[in-house]
């Protein structure tokens, strides 16, 4: 419990857009649990964090919500993608594995440094 | 893009709030749900799944908090709350908002008025094309009434040649007439001015022309350029006025133009003329007279031309001039000139009292603020609970801060519109006092760019105080609300700062009252300068019959005269009336006329000043009507006519210059100078027959000057006025006076008709404006200190409440408990006093030129004022003293 890791500034709307993109429409508790489980459980969502997250994508256009019934026939709100969420995906991934390599690089243990 | 429409869906977001909040409670209702469905899957008891549940959402009110943050305009909407709350509040606590409303408005009021009056008077820019660069010049000589004795025609001249500095010298020469209307005769003051005058000012007009090169010399017609005022005034804004004639002083003058309005200067006037109009201005006497001097100086300096170097050209002139014409300057009286900024001319005597008030403006402002200052940290003080309970239930600091900031604004603006209405009302009543220091009265309006800056001043208030109020610490709530929310402390470092305010505000307040004291007792020394006459039922009013253009023309003296002899005998016949004087001009009023007088005998040491004195006229009753006291000899005769011996009667002031310790009566006196050449009064031996006592004739704060009376009779009739006595309340007189003139002469111009109560008060009112002015602010001042030191106190007492009561259980009785809170009021009202003190020492220094018959470090005054403040702090100190010895111990420790 103690080591979890707080969600950092803005990768959260990636990594909603990412699930959403493998899983389908999916309610906010499916996504939550998705990224804990992904994170194998380092993260921890609570709905502050969330919530907020969801509603800001929802405003961008970047994924659509709309109420259906849930697998326990409860009434719940499922996200789904939209076309321009795809793209803002497909282009916050590439800038993220473009920074990740760059920070790597930065990282890396130098060798044969002159 | 994608910014413009979460803006937009941002903007929906405040319309839907009520169904997007049940939509997002059923979201996370169900989201609780499955979770909680899930704990029990994996085998844990219902209500401990339903628990975990709950920890894991990180709470439910927190997070619809953040989504609603994000879903509209947080900021908008909730300070739409902020205001609502702040309202309530403030109309919850009446007598805080109205002390703060109250005490803002005032100090802001005052600062606009004073700021517009300042502005426009002298801050404003001058209407004068390249004003900069006009400078007027200042021709002076020592002792009393020779701040300004103007330049002769010579002596502008020679400027004019020697100071290749000055581009253009512009010659002003003030004048008055009677214009002539269908019905009505009124005077007009006028500027005769040379035909450079307004190109050399930089005006220009706004109909026809001004006066130019060919209009100067004898030979031209007379022309007439009329202030934008006068025109609006007495033509009401004519469109057609241009070319028309008007008649003036028996002549016909074209009105050539109407200036633009500008301020007034050198005087306050209604038109200008050229030169032609007054055969005295192209006379040989006005010309070539050397020491004839009326004539004012302005110059433009040629680009390039820096102040000092006309400084130095100027001086190297009248160097010159005063070793080449030595008798035109005689070295006792010590002439010089000074070239002084033309803006600095214009505000010179506006000056000193509009700094005065200014700073007392300000300092009202400054201690206001401080009380607005203290009550607001004490009030956040109180506030700690509710702010604290605000909190708990979910409001950050910045939201805390955001409804501090609204109450303040709101505090804040509701001052300033009170301060609008306060400044309007003053800045009204400050043009009448500006009319009489300054030619730019004119100018003032309620000035925006003041208004604005005190309001500023006022929203910069509102923001320092709403973050000088410290809020609960986030994460410290809980500490503060199981302390039981009844916890008003104030930190030391607090109270600290709001003791200072109050030492502040009592000095502050003691400087203003050491002015006002002054003030005071300036206004009470001149109200109590005796004016020289034995009684105030005394009514004056000039009535001139005979105008100086018409003086030679034969018969037009005699005329005059009997008209004024049939004045008297039916004005003496009015019912009420004791006495009926006449003479020029009436008494308490400086005559225009002056001339070096010589005594026979008496030769004058060398460097000694040659005298001068006014020449005055007066009838066989004048003095007696007027209550003039007859020191030695006897008044004018009936016998003293023209063709008899001439005689003349002086005043105190002259018989001790010159007969000191011999009695004057039957000794000779004369008029001398070159100047006399040009005037109809001879220069022979005039026997003196009687002494009278000095009259106030320059004003009550003006020491007399020398004066020789001679009889109405010997001369020419120009500028006469009546002098009545009445056995009692002599202003009733005055319309039935009026009728038996106007009966007399019709059309005559009748003027300064006042009674000698009244004159009196014409000159002491000035002063008596500034000592009500800063009177008022003083008082303004002291109440608001007072409402200061007792605001700390009630504040130091009501959060020692449980330390007096533990005081009080211990055995300190009641009398001790208040001697406790008399003493922390007295350290306070003891430092403010001593920096108060201190602070006037040096501050009245400034108004030394206010004062009259009063030290700037008058200790009487200190004194007072010292004990008034002492007095009124004592008893400012005493209500909350008295409260804390009330305290009850035993309710006090009982409760939490």
């Amino acid at each position: 419990m103690a080591d979890k890791l707080d969600v950092k500034q803005g990768t959260l709307a990636l990594m909603v857009l990412k699930t959403l993109d493998v899983l389908g429409p999916l309610h906010g508790y499916g996504i939550a649990r998705r990224i804990e489980e992904t994170s194998r459980n380092r993260l921890s969502l609570n709905y502050g964090t969330l919530y907020p997250a969801l509603l800001k994508l929802e405003q961008e256009g970047c994924i659509k919500g709309e109420w259906r019934p849930s697998e326990n026939n409860r009434r719940a709100k499922f996200y789904s993608l939209t076309a321009s969420g795809r793209k803002q995906l497909a282009r916050e991934a590439r800038e993220w594995h473009e920074t990740a390599e760059l920070i790597a690089a930065f990282l890396a243990p130098r060798r044969g440094t002159p | 893009m994608r910014y413009l429409r979460v803006a937009l869906a941002r903007i929906a977001g405040i319309f839907t709030r009520n169904r997007a909040d049940d939509d997002l409670r059923e979201e996370m209702q169900a989201h609780l749900e499955m979770e909680t469905a899930e704990y029990i899957r994996r085998g844990m008891h219902p209500d401990e799944a339903r628990r975990q549940a709950l920890v894991a959402s990180g709470g439910l009110t927190q997070a619809t908090e953040a989504v609603r943050a994000q879903r509209g305009l947080p900021w908008l909407q909730s300070t739409g709350a902020d205001v609502r709350y702040a309202l309530r509040t403030l109309r919850r606590s009446p007598a805080f908002t109205s002390v703060v409303v109250i005490t803002l408005g005032l100090g802001i009021g005052a600062n606009t008025a004073i700021f517009s009056v300042l502005r426009g008077v002298l801050l404003k820019p001058l209407p004068h094309r390249e004003g900069d660069r006009l400078v007027y010049l200042r021709h002076s000589i020592g002792g009393p009434g020779g701040d300004n004795v103007l330049f002769s025609v010579p002596e502008v001249r020679d400027f004019r040649d020697g100071a290749r500095s000055l581009g253009g010298i512009a010659e002003y020469s003030p004048f008055s007439f009677t214009l002539r209307g269908e019905e009505d005769a009124v005077r007009v003051r006028a500027g005769l001015v040379t035909g450079n005058f307004f190109d050399v000012m930089g005006l220009s007009p706004v109909r026809g022309r001004v006066t130019r090169a060919a209009d100067d010399g004898v030979g031209v017609p007379p022309v007439m350029v009329l202030t934008h005022d006068f025109w609006r005034k007495r033509f009401g804004g004519d469109s057609t006025i241009v070319g028309k004639q008007v008649r003036m002083e028996g002549k016909s003058v074209t009105v050539i133009g109407v200036l633009e309005p500008a301020p007034y200067f050198p005087d306050r006037v209604d038109a200008f003329l050229n030169m032609v109009i007054s055969e005295h201005h192209t006379s040989a006497m006005m010309v070539q007279g050397r020491t004839h001097r009326m004539t004012e100086m302005i110059a433009r300096l040629v680009p390039g031309a820096t102040l000092e170097q006309a400084r130095a050209e100027v001086a190297a002139v009248h160097a010159r001039i005063t070793t080449e014409f030595r008798e035109a300057y005689d070295p006792g009286s010590n002439y010089r000139v000074a070239v002084i900024p033309f803006r600095e001319a214009l505000g010179a005597r506006a000056q000193l009292t509009l700094w005065l008030l200014m700073g007392a403006a300000a300092f009202v402002m400054i201690i206001a603020a401080a009380n607005v200052a203290n009550l607001t940290l004490m009030r956040g003080v109180r506030r700690e609970p509710e702010l604290v309970a605000r909190a708990a239930l979910g409001a950050g600091p910045p939201r805390l801060r955001r409804l501090l900031l609204a109450e303040n604004l709101i505090l804040s603006l509701m001052g300033a519109f009170l301060g609008v209405v306060v400044a309007r009302g003053g800045v009204g009543l400050l043009i009448s006092l500006a009319e009489r220091y300054s030619a730019r009265a004119n100018e003032i309006s309620l000035d925006l760019v003041a208004l604005g800056f005190t309001l500023g001043l006022s929203l910069t208030l509102a923001l320092l105080l709403s973050f000088t109020v410290s809020l609960p610490r986030e994460g410290a709530f809980a500490s503060l609300i199981s302390a039981g929310g009844r916890r008003t402390s104030g930190s030391l470092r607090k109270q600290r700062l709001q003791r200072g305010l109050v030492v502040a505000q009592i000095s502050v307040s003691v400087v203003l009252l050491a002015g006002a004291g002054l003030l005071t007792r300036t206004m009470l020394q001149l109200s109590q300068v005796q004016t020289g006459l034995r009684t105030e039922e005394v009514l004056t009013m000039e009535v001139p019959l005979l105008e100086l253009a018409a003086a030679f023309v034969p018969g037009a003296d005699a005329a005059a005269k009997e008209r004024y002899g049939r004045m008297l005998r039916e004005v003496r016949a009015l019912p009420g009336v004791l006495d009926v004087g006449l003479g020029s001009p009436v008494p308490l009023r400086r005559s225009q006329v002056r001339f070096d007088v010589k005594a026979e005998g008496k030769a004058l040491a060398t460097g000694e000043a040659m005298p001068s004195a006014e020449l005055r006229t007066a009838n066989p009753e004048y003095f007696r009507a007027a209550g003039i006291p007859l020191l030695r000899g006897r008044p004018f005769a009936s016998t003293d006519e023209r063709g008899s011996a001439p005689v003349v009667i002086i005043n105190r002031t002259l018989a001790e210059r010159y007969f000191l310790n011999v009695d004057p009566v039957g000794k000779r006196i004369a008029w001398t100078g070159d100047v006399l050449r040009f005037t109809p009064i001879s220069d022979e031996w005039r026997t003196v027959v009687g002494v009278v006592g000095d009259t106030q004739d320059g004003g009550l704060d003006a020491s007399p000057g020398p004066v020789v009376f001679m009889p109405f009779t010997q001369m020419l009739a120009i500028g006469g006025g009546l002098v009545i006595r009445a056995d009692s309340n002599v202003a009733r007189l005055t319309p039935v006076v009026m009728r038996v003139v106007r009966g007399i002469a019709p059309t005559a111009l009748i003027e300064n008709v006042m009674t000698v109560a009244q004159i009196k008060d014409q000159s002491v009112s000035p002063r008596r404006l500034n000592a009500v002015l800063i009177s008022l602010f003083g008082a303004l001042a002291l109440i608001i200190a007072a409402v200061g030191i007792a605001g700390v106190l009630a504040f130091s007492v009501s959060a020692r409440t449980n330390e007096i009561g533990i005081r009080m259980s211990l055995g300190a009785d009641r009398g001790r408990v208040q001697r406790m809170i008399l003493r922390e009021g007295g350290v306070l009202l003891a430092s403010g006093l001593v920096l108060g003190i201190a602070g006037a020492f040096f501050a009245t220094r400034l108004i030394r030129g206010l004062l009259f018959g009063v030290e700037p470090h008058d200790p009487v005054t200190l004194i007072a004022v010292a004990g008034l403040m002492t007095a009124i702090g004592i008893v400012a100190c005493w209500i909350p003293a008295v409260r804390a010895a009330r305290i009850d111990p035993a309710i006090t420790m009982r409760s939490p």
